[in-house]
């Protein structure tokens, strides 16, 4: 294990500064929809170039850290992922906060980031260099049938009706086709109009599937937003301490299970969450009340998109392929630095390596009170505002959040239409949350079927191609376990039922 | 002993008809992708909108088949028109901010919003008051988003 030196180097005043301004900075910038994890660390990675490499580092770090967690608040009080990774934790963590829960449901929220955050930089402090071999391991066929697993399990997870779900999921795929292919260059789905030629934007999306249906409802009725319940109980760390540590089994595995999909590139931390979530749910005794504001539920999301930040630091320190967006501009900070990455870099850079690394667990240790303190004003904001000043607040940060990711206006006229086909949607009981993977997770999946199937068709062995290949079998089984476990696990019961117990 | 009142039943009439638009948005997505020339381009949506296509006709089966779902019990009476007028004031400013910048459309929207969220009594204090919040948020976010984050905000042909 790296020494001592490393980790008195990763804490320096200095160090400790620009961790806690990266932690506050990202948490914040996350928490506004609209607002990415990528864009926190794309916006404030300027500011880095002229410190040294460690210290630009921590820095990158503990703004991504932060910027995840912070996508947990605008998920938990408004139903409105901040960031495309909390998408799983408006499952449970909204209706917590219906229920006059939503202070606990951050604070839990907190501890699971800190937990997942913790066991991703173990990870990648000691099993980097074996796990980056992982990501190799992956090609084309695997990550189409990645993408497909991830909206089979999210369709899934809709309430009601499977095929909804997967009516849903098919329909976000064809969203992110909108717009020049990303293989051929053709113009499609357009139908000449000139503001659908660059596409559908993920994050426009998901703040208009989310958000606007929320706004619509909001101002309907004159019902508060949230429920509120008058007598300050401060932060209730004992409380979701003491919840955290009962279902602390289920805490880890979420930990280990966004690691490993942080690990893959391009997975994100949005089928990290849905993972973990199913996992969970598949596993808790309180099954039955996910969805419906189950604690378990935000901490299996939680831990396990926090975990992909270790998780994706490390193909992209081992191989210089990024594990996530985020690590794509945080791979660009460092060559402008002049560090070069791959193997070597953990032999010949170890002293910043491993400072940085020391430098994340900083970062996500400072995240706990920081996110407490943030994410406690959060939330009597949310409560005490008047919804007078809340609908619009929210309506403009929504128009002014969806402008500024590419500065078009065409995106927020997009984003409100798809609000309000998304409310539509809702009202008949498709979940917003298949469309949005599967615009999310379009581009992977085109990628992946369209090289597959050039290859597959000019070897001669199509079939092979899709179906032949272990990891691809293995992905597919679980596909097939995701779409009908219900169903077995119905069956099973009811066959455990018709046979007499015999004492 | 209490008897229950039979259960109202219907068949769910709404998911067959948002299945049917679904098999329609299918149908114009297979349409289109008969005017791409390189299979790259067509091979993966057609496979989507086939699918979605077949997904769509086994929901309107099981429908049509098995389930009929119970009538929704009617929900706290809510205003259509405060939800329209939401997403008009939206689109209106989005529309007006090639014209007039980010600032004034902001503004504008915000109190529209405003007054369309706003089910209270309009006291004096709450005259003062909310105007000079609104101001304050949209410019603060204008300053952080403009100046801060350096988003080019629209300034508006009027003002160019």
């Amino acid at each position: 294990m790296p020494g001592i030196d490393y980790l008195l180097a990763a804490l320096t005043p200095l160090n400790i500064l620009l961790a806690l301004g990266g932690v506050i900075a990202g948490t914040v910038i996350g928490s506004l929809p609209g607002l990415t994890a990528t864009m926190a660390v794309a916006v404030l990675v300027p500011i880095t170039f002229s410190m040294e490499p460690t210290s630009a580092l921590i820095m990158m770090g503990a703004i991504y850290t932060g910027a995840i967690y912070g996508g947990a608040y605008s998920a938990i009080l408004l139903n409105t992922p901040g960031t495309p990774s909390a998408i799983a934790t408006t499952f449970d963590g909204f209706p917590l906060a219906r229920k006059g829960q939503g202070d606990l449901a951050i604070t839990i929220a907190c501890i699971a980031s800190v937990t997942g955050g913790l066991v991703g930089a173990t990870f990648l402090l000691l099993l980097a260099p074996p796990l980056a071999e992982i990501a190799l391991a992956f090609g084309p066929v695997e990550y189409f049938w990645l993408a497909i697993f991830g909206l089979t399990l999210i369709s899934a997870l809709s309430e009601g009706n499977l095929l909804k779900g997967l009516i849903g999921a098919c329909f976000g795929l064809l969203l992110a086709c909108v717009g020049v292919a990303e293989i051929s260059a053709d113009v499609r789905f357009t139908f000449g109009s000139q503001v659908l030629v660059g596409g559908i934007e993920t994050v426009t999306a998901l703040i208009g599937l989310y958000c606007i249906p929320v706004l619509i409802d909001l101002v309907a009725t004159p019902d508060r937003h949230l429920k509120v319940d008058h007598k300050p109980r401060g932060f209730r760390f004992l409380e979701a301490l003491g919840l955290s540590w009962k279902a602390k089994f289920s805490l880890l595995r979420s930990s280990v299970i966004g690691t490993l999909v942080g690990i893959l590139p391009g997975a994100g931390g949005s089928i990290a969450g849905l993972v973990a979530y199913t996992e969970a749910r598949r596993t808790s005794k309180n099954s039955h009340n996910f969805g419906k504001g189950e604690p378990e539920g935000v901490m299996a999301t939680e831990s396990a998109n926090n975990a992909t930040v270790g998780g994706g630091f490390i193909p992209t320190l081992v191989l210089g392929i990024p594990g996530t967006p985020p690590d794509a501009v945080i791979l660009g900070a460092l060559l402008i630095q002049g560090i070069r990455t791959g193997p070597s870099l953990f032999t010949e850079k170890a002293s910043i390596v491993f400072t940085f690394i020391y430098g994340l667990y900083l970062a996500t240790f400072l995240m706990l009170p920081v996110g407490l303190v943030i994410g406690r004003y959060a939330y009597q904001t949310i409560i005490t505002v008047p919804k007078a000043l809340l609908v619009p607040t929210v309506a403009f940060m929504t128009m002014i959040g969806t402008y500024a990711i590419r500065n078009s206006i065409s995106d927020v006229i997009i984003m409100i239409i798809l609000g309000v086909i998304g409310w539509i949607l809702n009202r008949y009981g498709f979940s917003p949350s298949p469309i949005v993977l599967g615009l999310i997770l379009g581009s992977i999946a085109e990628q992946g079927f369209v090289q597959a199937w050039t290859i597959g068709k000019a070897t001669g062995e199509l079939g092979k191609m899709f179906f032949g290949r272990p990891i691809s079998l293995a992905i597919i089984a679980f596909i097939f376990l995701s779409l009908f476990y219900p169903l077995i696990r119905s069956r099973f019961r009811r066959a455990e039922k018709e046979v007499p117990h015999v004492d | 002993m209490s008897i229950n009142p039979p259960e109202q039943l219907q068949r769910d009439t709404a998911s067959i008809g948002m299945a049917c638009l679904f098999i329609f948005v299918g149908a114009i997505a297979l349409w289109d992708t008969t005017t791409m020339l390189d299979s790259d381009s067509y091979v993966f949506p057609r496979a989507v909108a086939i699918t979605m296509i077949i997904m769509s006709i086994s929901l309107i089966i099981w429908h049509l088949v098995k389930p009929r779902r119970k009538l929704a019990e009617a929900g706290p009476a809510a205003s259509t028109v405060r939800r329209l007028a939401l997403v008009a004031a939206m689109l209106a400013g989005c529309l007006a901010m090639p014209w007039l910048g980010f600032l004034i459309p902001g503004i504008m929207t915000f109190f529209s919003l405003m007054f369309i969220g706003m089910y209270d009594e309009w006291s004096m204090k709450r005259k003062i008051l909310y105007p000079l919040i609104a101001v304050a948020i949209v410019v603060g976010f204008y300053t952080l988003f403009g100046n801060l984050l350096q988003v080019p905000l629209p300034v508006g042909s009027f003002f160019e």
